[in-house]
C-alpha cells in the first residue's frame, strides 16, 4: 500500500522496498540487500521532494 | 427542499422538547446565500435556524467527538457520506451509540459554493431551491438561476456512493437512487498513467503550496488522536518548517495514517485554503484497498474491519 502511494506521488518504482525476512534466512537477506543496493545505485541519489534543489 | 427543512425542524424540536437530546447539530444559513454554516441548537425555540439544501457540504459528524463527554445525548444531521463517518467513529469507539441520535437526509448532491457564488448576484436572498433531477434551480430575490449538477456539484458528489445515509435513526425524505456523473477512479487512473517524473512534478506543485494550516487534519472525521504526531515536539516526527520536503512528508503521512479508515467524505479537499487536491491521495488509497483487499469504502457498513487493521490468509503478500 505504502509503496503504491509513494510511486503515485512520483517516487521511482524500486526506490522503496519492504521485505519480510526471518532470522534464519541469511542467504535471502544478503541477496535482497545486494539487489536493493544495485537498484538504488542505478537510480542514483534521490532528488525528489527535497527542498535543497528548488 | 424547503419542505424537508420544515420536517427537519419539527423532528429536531420534538427531540429537544422530549429531552431525548441536549443538542442538535445541523446546518444553518450562512452569511452568503451559497454558504451554510454548522449550527448548534440547545432549545426547541432555536430550531428555526436549521436549514437543508444543496449548500450543506460540511460533514458534521466530527463535532460529535467534541460532545462525547457531555452527560446528555447529541443529535446530528448527516448526509450519506457523513453517515459513513458516524459508522467509523462508532467503530473507533470515539462515540457511544446510545448517546447519538442520527438524523439522516438522503442527499441529491452538494453544489460547489465558489462556482455558484460567482454566478449569483451578490447580496441576493435565497427563496427556494428546486431539484430538477440533473440540475438545481436556485430561486432568489434577484432572479432564478439553474445549475447543472454535472458542472456545479463537488467532485465527491459526482462520484457519490451513498446518497442515502448508511446509518440513521430518523430519516427525512425519500431514498435517492445512486447516480454517478463520472467514473470514481478516473482522476486517479489518469495520474497513475504519468511517468514518475511527471507525477513528481504534479505533486511538487501541489505540496509546495501547502501552508501547513492543518485544516485537513482538523476537519477529518477519522483524525481523532488526542495528541497528533504533527503537533508533537518531542519527538518531532515531522519538522514544522513549511517547505516542499516537509510538506510532502506531512501529506503522505496524513494520507497513509487515515488509510483504511478514511470514509471519502472529501472534507479535507473542500476545506484546503490552497486547493490542494487531497482527495486524489485518499482516493488512490481507496482504489488500492479495493484492488488488493477487495474492501469497500470504510464506514459503508457498521463493524467493518479496516483492511489494514486485520489479517486474512488470502491477503496479498508482495513483501515475502
Amino acid at each position: 500500500m505504502f509503496k503504491r502511494l509513494l510511486e503515485y506521488v512520483g517516487f521511482e518504482p524500486g526506490r522503496f522496498k519492504a521485505r519480510w525476512l526471518s532470522g534464519s534466512e541469511g542467504a535471502k537477506f544478503t541477496t535482497t540487500v545486494k539487489e536493493m543496493t544495485e537498484k538504488i545505485k542505478s537510480l542514483g541519489p534521490n532528488k525528489k521532494m527535497r527542498d535543497d534543489i528548488i | 427542499m424547503m419542505n424537508l427543512a420544515q420536517q427537519l425542524r419539527e423532528q429536531a424540536k420534538k427531540l429537544l422538547e422530549e429531552k431525548k437530546v441536549d443538542l442538535v447539530i445541523g446546518f444553518g444559513q450562512g452569511t452568503e446565500l451559497a454558504r451554510n454554516t454548522p449550527v448548534f441548537i440547545d432549545s426547541p425555540e432555536g430550531v428555526s435556524a436549521l436549514t437543508w439544501g444543496p449548500f450543506c457540504a460540511n460533514n458534521l459528524a466530527k463535532y460529535l467527538v467534541d460532545y462525547k463527554n457531555d452527560p446528555g445525548s447529541t443529535a446530528v444531521v448527516v448526509k450519506g457520506c457523513d453517515a459513513r463517518s458516524v459508522n467509523r467513529l462508532l467503530d473507533d469507539n470515539q462515540i457511544l451509540r446510545e448517546k447519538v441520535v442520527v438524523i439522516g437526509l438522503p442527499c441529491p448532491g452538494q453544489l460547489e459554493w465558489q462556482k455558484v457564488s460567482a454566478e449569483i448576484k451578490p447580496g441576493s436572498t435565497l427563496k427556494e431551491v428546486v431539484d430538477n433531477g440533473d440540475s438545481y434551480t436556485v430561486k432568489t430575490d434577484s432572479g432564478d438561476y439553474t445549475f447543472n449538477k454535472k458542472d456545479y456539484l463537488l467532485h465527491r458528489c459526482l462520484v457519490c456512493e451513498n446518497p442515502n445515509p448508511v446509518i440513521s435513526d430518523i430519516t427525512i425524505g425519500k431514498e435517492i437512487p445512486v447516480k454517478n456523473y463520472e467514473e470514481r477512479f478516473a482522476e486517479v487512473q489518469d495520474l497513475e498513467k504519468l511517468a514518475a517524473d511527471e507525477k513528481n512534478e504534479y505533486w511538487n506543485k501541489q505540496f509546495a503550496r501547502c501552508l501547513r494550516c492543518y485544516a485537513c487534519r482538523n476537519v477529518c472525521s477519522v483524525c481523532t488522536c488526542k495528541v497528533c504526531a504533527f503537533d508533537q515536539m518531542q519527538p518531532m516526527w515531522v519538522s514544522k518548517r513549511t517547505n516542499l520536503s516537509e510538506n510532502t512528508a506531512f501529506h503522505i503521512t496524513r494520507a497513509f495514517h487515515v488509510a483504511g479508515r478514511c470514509v471519502d467524505c472529501g472534507e479535507c479537499d473542500r476545506v484546503c485554503p490552497m486547493d490542494i487536491p487531497l482527495r486524489k491521495l485518499n482516493v488512490k488509497i481507496h482504489k488500492d484497498l479495493g484492488e488488493l483487499f477487495n474492501s469497500p469504502t470504510p464506514g459503508t457498513e457498521p463493524g467493518l474491519i479496516s483492511p489494514l487493521g486485520g489479517f486474512s490468509p488470502g491477503d496479498p503478500e508482495e513483501f515475502m
